[in-house]
């Protein structure tokens, strides 16, 4: 255990954009609030508009740093496994008395869970500078829209449990990235990319099916349909949206669809794959 | 385990790579409190010796580790031993504090007042990047770092490639004044032959994935003479078969294993070849038959 805190402190002293990026996207977003154009529309939300414009605001601010983590996370996945036998200093880890599986897990501990948290908590501080900023500038209007402390609330437990079941949904597409990692000499991102192609392209060339195209394309944008309830309707005239905040989350129909555990068994056996090779190769 | 079993046993040890036989039924011992060189030309299998024994990668044959299967249990193997692989391999984002803080949380054999009292003879600040270091200073970091962990075995895969004179003299003198006891062993590699010789107690000399002479230090006065032969004298010379001949500066000089001294004082000017002489007199020799 106490090796693993280490392990994680060493990802964390090397990669220090896991926290300049969003503190910077976070900066960046309140500087926005403060000397940005407010929208005029959202001025003359009455009350009933206030929630759907409460929980716009912040879901907006959570999309932009959920974007911003995805393509940071894949990007730190895939050098994760690769940096250290480019500058050879994987020598200098391996002698230390770390098992390679506690290596791999640390990594994967950094990538799926610390790098959401620490995202999770820039959007949160975002968000409250941003209502803090814009009530300021516009009082009257915004105080009642923004400080909503069960809208807040609700927000928290929504985005752990996206954070969570996006761990298990995305299993699959993490192993192969942190496999390529482990496996690639060169040309990380290539070695990604190319395989998924070559396969689809095989498919198509010689079955005539997209199979395999439509299995990627669901597993890439499918997280949210398989974790969250849906359809979801929401209506600026009336301010309602169906399912609210609260339903959303469907952990019952996620943990028991079959897909969600067919990619973690991909997933898991991946990452097995990742520390096999990782105990292998010393260069890059 | 007791303190007269070989802390590094190899039998037919054996490494491919495809088609390409890196070591090849390789069979060597190193003793406790030995100072052993494995030395031989670029490709000879050094460094895969080396990783085999560290456990940074897979092998055929047998092969024993203080009493571990290296690459089954590299990390249990770690607590014991510890290898500097080539110089710079401390990645450049470090700071030198962090490593020690790293290597302190990680190593339950480290002694960080050593490594700190190790760092402090040289003028490399706890603050300072890695990549701000030149390659010398580099260097010393990583060995303050190794030298801090009580090891049993200590590896040195080519130390000081690279590195200026000063600097390697600095790497040799630190590790031989503070580190090297009879408690501890020390398998090095190094080109520069000559720069070790002292230091050594034993050599193991390795061609082609082959082990071509395992000898101690002490030994090769007794196993080997090179002799200074007058050309007239180099038919009758050649009777005693030397296995292997060398002119340099008009000088003709053969090397003979395991012939009379007397014998050979008849013959002409009589000395023990040094270990880098022997080590070209073998290798040329066994590539020749």
């Amino acid at each position: 255990m106490n090796d693993f805190i280490w392990l994680v402190r060493r990802e964390f002293w090397e990669n220090k954009a896991i926290w300049v990026l969003p503190a910077c996207i976070g900066a960046l977003m309140v500087v926005a609030g403060a000397f940005g154009k407010l929208e005029i529309a959202m001025l003359h939300a009455g009350q009933e508009q206030s929630e759907l414009a409460g929980v716009l605001f912040l879901f907006a601010i959570g999309g932009v740093f959920w974007v911003a983590m995805g393509i940071y996370s894949v990007w730190y996945l895939l050098d994760c496994l690769y940096a250290d036998r480019k500058d050879r200093s994987v020598l200098f880890f391996k002698s230390m008395p770390l098992t390679d599986s506690a290596t791999v897990l640390s990594k994967l501990f950094v990538g799926v869970v610390a790098i959401p948290l620490v995202y999770f908590v820039a959007a949160d501080v975002s968000a409250l500078l941003i209502a803090f900023v814009v009530s300021v500038r516009a009082r009257l209007v915004f105080g009642n829209i923004l400080w909503r402390p069960e809208l807040w609330a609700q927000l928290q437990v929504l985005w752990l449990y996206v954070i969570a079941t996006g761990i298990l949904w995305y299993l699959p597409i993490v192993g192969w990235l942190m496999l390529v990692s482990s496996w690639a000499k060169r040309a990380v991102i290539l070695q990604a990319l190319l395989p998924p192609l070559a396969i689809m392209l095989a498919e198509l060339l010689f079955l005539g099916t997209r199979v395999s195209c439509f299995v990627l394309r669901d597993r890439l944008l499918g997280g949210g349909y398989a974790a969250l309830r849906h359809p979801i309707h929401w209506s600026l005239s009336t301010g309602e949206m169906t399912p609210g905040v609260w339903q959303l989350p469907d952990p019952v129909g996620f943990l028991s669809s079959t897909d969600v555990w067919i990619g973690v068994l991909v997933g898991v056996a991946f990452i097995a794959g990742a520390v096999q090779l990782r105990k292998r190769r010393t260069d890059a | 385990m007791t303190s007269s079993s070989p802390l590094i046993e190899a039998r037919g040890l054996s490494k491919r790579y495809g088609s390409f036989v890196a070591i090849d039924r390789a069979d060597f011992v190193v003793q406790p409190g030995r100072i052993v060189g494995l030395i031989g030309p670029n490709g000879a299998g050094k460094t895969t010796a080396l990783r085999a024994v560290l456990g940074l990668t897979t092998y055929e044959g047998e092969l024993s580790v203080l009493g571990r299967e290296p690459f089954a249990e590299r990390a249990l193997l770690m607590q014991e031993a510890s290898f500097i692989a080539d110089v710079a391999v401390l990645p450049a984002w470090l700071r030198v504090q962090q490593a020690i803080d790293f290597v302190a949380g990680v190593h339950p054999r480290f002694r960080r007042e050593r490594a700190l009292a190790l760092l402090a003879k040289t003028d490399i600040g706890a603050g300072r990047r890695i990549g701000e270091l030149s390659k010398g200073m580099k260097t010393m970091v990583h060995l303050a770092l190794t030298m801090a962990i009580d090891a049993r075995l200590l590896v040195l895969d080519e130390p000081t490639l690279g590195l200026d004179i000063i600097a390697r003299r600095g790497f040799y003198d630190a590790l031989v004044n503070d580190y090297m006891d009879e408690t501890r062993t020390i398998v090095i590699t190094t080109h520069q032959v000559e720069e070790v010789e002292n230091l050594l107690t034993d050599v193991l000399f390795i061609d082609k994935g082959r082990i071509v002479l395992d000898c101690s230090v002490e030994d090769i006065g007794a196993r080997y003479a090179a002799v200074e032969v007058a050309d007239e004298r180099i038919a009758a010379a050649r009777q005693e078969r030397p296995f292997h001949e060398r002119r340099a500066l008009g000088k003709t000089l053969l090397y003979f294993e395991g012939v009379d001294r007397e014998k050979l004082e008849g013959l002409g000017e009589v000395s023990v070849p040094s270990v880098a002489d022997l080590f070209v007199a073998k290798v040329s020799a066994e590539r020749a038959a």
